[in-house]
């Protein structure tokens, strides 16, 4: 019944998977607004993220240690990101093809290691709910908010750190600087090709942690493909959200809260058509694109190559 | 020699051996034998008429898309939007079909509307991100991934909605249509001799666009510098929709083949990343029309050879997908390289 929704119980519930849900949009979405800060785009955000997936999976399935698959995931994503960084800023290509490169590239090669190394859907036990004492006493709040796993917290602590470092940070003047205007940044000393390097390499290490979130954390299983367009959908949040952190925190929330609201319906066998409740996220990106239209301003570098004039 | 053509197709064929020994060290790493793999994924996709049929079969909305994209990418585009194009060329067929399931049309006459129709909703749809780019300033990619989220959204609603089949609405798409509505194929072969007809004459037309008209000319014109373009009296924002529109055209054509000639139906997945493929065939070939034939066919050609893979050697498929994005990130990688010699030199 819809008045079941409206129950205490329930939409607790909502709130608190909305939250933990949000988890890997914000790790992937954040990493994404530093590259873009910078001027670049990577469109391979969704490659990383399953290869993460999948290192993370493995090495914790193999080994037991969820901080080894969490670190196997970073370095994984890390040294994607590496790859990006030397491809885009080192030989200038375009980057939304490089992108679409190591997007297929990390989707086979998931897919491949999976099958030669796994071969058949397996379950972790992930990284437990985290009780803390006080806070995840308080009624309903501390259900919501205190009472999910540590990358979950970690994912909403990302969001002041990204905005500190962003705004507040010498390092973040540079990424802003070499993202608008890059020659004006390099004639004032600053190392166009290294910051970018450094935002490239962070954004593959955090889409590394955004997909291990999802297999050692949510999910606590690898299937093939298993991120299915949620890297795609956190480059385009980057956008939704101003290229601000808190933008992409509201973005990133709004997506999954709709999100959680449609599993819950489903849940709750709720007479509301499914058809529609599995569409309610994505009718609902487009809504918040159209209002979102030319509010803001990209970083005016961005996609584009830079080099020096000599 | 580095600046001529003839020294980008070496350095082409380089990146492409490049991407051959990679892949064949990723597959010891993961205790494969790469002769074996790659003997398999030629026999697969030449060793017999059938299966050549199928690489047919792949080739041909991969060379629409490519088409269309060419199109796009001449424009200094970004229609990352491909994809929900196909997608929704695929409904607009599908569409049409419904409308004449029943009638007493000639189903020729039927297929052909319903390919228009995929044609006309791939460029409807092409048209939003048009708009949204030239009225709205939305960057065509962040409105090109938004518009393809909803495409998704709105297969799965009409498959488990308004489209559902007799009975229970399932991830296996809606109610197949008669053997009529399908575009006839060769006999024992899966390919239909109309929609490889239809995909070469596409390339063709595009060529002739870019290479032998002025509105081609102008479309250039525009993605080469767009400034320059308007303050030479070329309407650039009609310029820029124009190349939406024929490219959403063609994408709608292929997700329309894709539903008369290869599913007869509706499926979820049914522009199986198409367009994401297109992408890489359109930079492969330089934005190069011609190139697009043989690239397309190479690509198409690998998706289907490495589908006996998993039953052969407990490789997946996937291979494939792993070889075109290496392949890609190598040829990227060799120009760079090139480029710098150029410069030098």
């Amino acid at each position: 019944m819809i008045t079941d929704l409206l129950s205490t119980t329930v939409l607790i519930g909502i709130l608190a998977s909305g939250i933990r849900l949000a988890t890997p949009y914000l790790y992937a979405a954040i990493g994404e607004t530093f590259g873009q800060k910078s001027g670049v785009l990577n469109l391979g955000v969704e490659g990383q993220m399953l290869l993460g997936c999948f290192a993370a999976f493995y090495v914790a399935y193999t080994t037991g240690n969820l901080w080894l698959g969490l670190l196997a995931a970073m370095f994984v994503g890390a040294l994607m990101g590496l790859a990006m960084a030397f491809v885009t800023v080192n030989l200038h290509a375009q980057q939304g093809i490089s992108g679409i490169g190591f997007y297929l590239f990390g989707l086979g090669m998931s897919e491949l290691l999976f099958q030669r190394l796994m071969g058949t859907v397996e379950t972790v036990k992930g990284f437990p709910k985290i009780y803390i004492p006080g806070l995840s006493d308080i009624p309903g709040l501390g259900e919501i908010f205190f009472n999910q796993n540590i990358l979950v917290y970690g994912a909403y602590l990302l969001v002041p750190l990204a905005w500190f470092v962003l705004n507040k940070t010498t390092l973040g003047l540079k990424i802003r600087a070499v993202g608008e205007n890059p020659d004006a940044a390099d004639s004032l000393g600053v190392n166009v090709a290294r910051v970018r390097y450094f935002t490239i390499i962070l954004g593959g290490t955090l889409s590394g942690i955004a997909g291990a979130s999802l297999s050692i954390a949510l999910l606590n299983v690898f299937q093939q493909n298993m991120t299915s367009g949620l890297g795609f959908i956190a480059v385009a949040l980057v956008y939704f959200g101003g290229w601000k952190p808190v933008g992409v925190l509201g973005g990133a929330l709004l997506f999954s809260m709709v999100n959680s609201l449609q599993l819950w319906i489903q849940v709750l066998g709720i007479p509301v058509p499914s058809d529609i409740a599995v569409m309610m996220p994505y009718v609902l990106t487009i809504l918040v694109l159209v209002a979102t239209v030319s509010r803001v301003r990209s970083p005016s570098a961005l996609s584009k190559p830079f080099e020096r004039e000599s | 020699m580095l600046k001529s053509k003839a020294g980008g197709f070496i350095f082409q064929l380089i990146a492409f051996m490049l991407a051959m020994v990679f892949v064949s060290l990723i597959l010891l790493a993961v205790g494969a034998s790469p002769l074996d793999a790659y003997k398999n994924m030629l026999t697969g996709s030449v060793g017999s008429m059938r299966k050549f049929a199928e690489v047919l079969v792949s080739f041909v909305p991969l060379l629409l898309v490519t088409a269309g994209l060419l199109i796009t990418f001449s424009a200094g585009l970004w229609n990352i939007g491909v994809e929900g194009q196909i997608v929704l060329g695929a409904i607009g067929s599908v569409w049409v079909l419904r409308q004449f399931v029943d009638s007493s049309l000639p189903p020729a006459l039927i297929i052909t509307l319903s390919i228009l129709g995929g044609m006309v909703a791939g460029a409807v749809w092409a048209s939003f991100a048009g708009m949204l780019k030239t009225f709205g300033g939305v960057n065509e990619i962040f409105g090109g991934l938004g518009l393809n989220f909803v495409s998704t959204a709105l297969t799965l609603y009409l498959i488990f909605g308004p489209w559902k089949r007799e009975g229970v609405a399932s991830m296996s798409g809606t109610e197949p249509f008669p053997d009529v509505f399908s575009l006839p194929q060769i006999p024992d072969l899966r390919i239909s001799p109309y929609a490889l007809a239809i995909a070469l004459v596409a390339v063709l037309i595009v060529y002739f666009i870019l290479q032998g008209t002025y509105f081609g000319l102008k479309i250039k014109a525009v993605g080469k510098n767009i400034r320059a373009a308007y303050l030479l009296g070329i309407p650039t924002w009609q310029y820029s929709l124009y190349s939406f529109l024929i490219c959403g055209a063609l994408a709608g054509v292929a997700g329309a083949l894709q539903v008369t000639a290869v599913y007869h139906r509706l499926i979820p997945s049914i522009s199986s990343g198409y367009g994401y493929l297109g992408l890489m065939v359109a930079m492969l070939v330089n934005y190069q029309a011609v190139w697009a034939v043989p690239v397309a066919l190479l690509f198409a050609a690998l998706n289907i050879g490495s589908i006996q893979l998993p039953i052969v050697m407990k490789l997946d498929s996937s291979l494939s997908g792993v070889l075109q994005g290496v392949l890609v990130l190598f040829v990227l990688l060799t120009e760079g390289v090139r480029q710098k010699f150029v410069k030098k030199v």
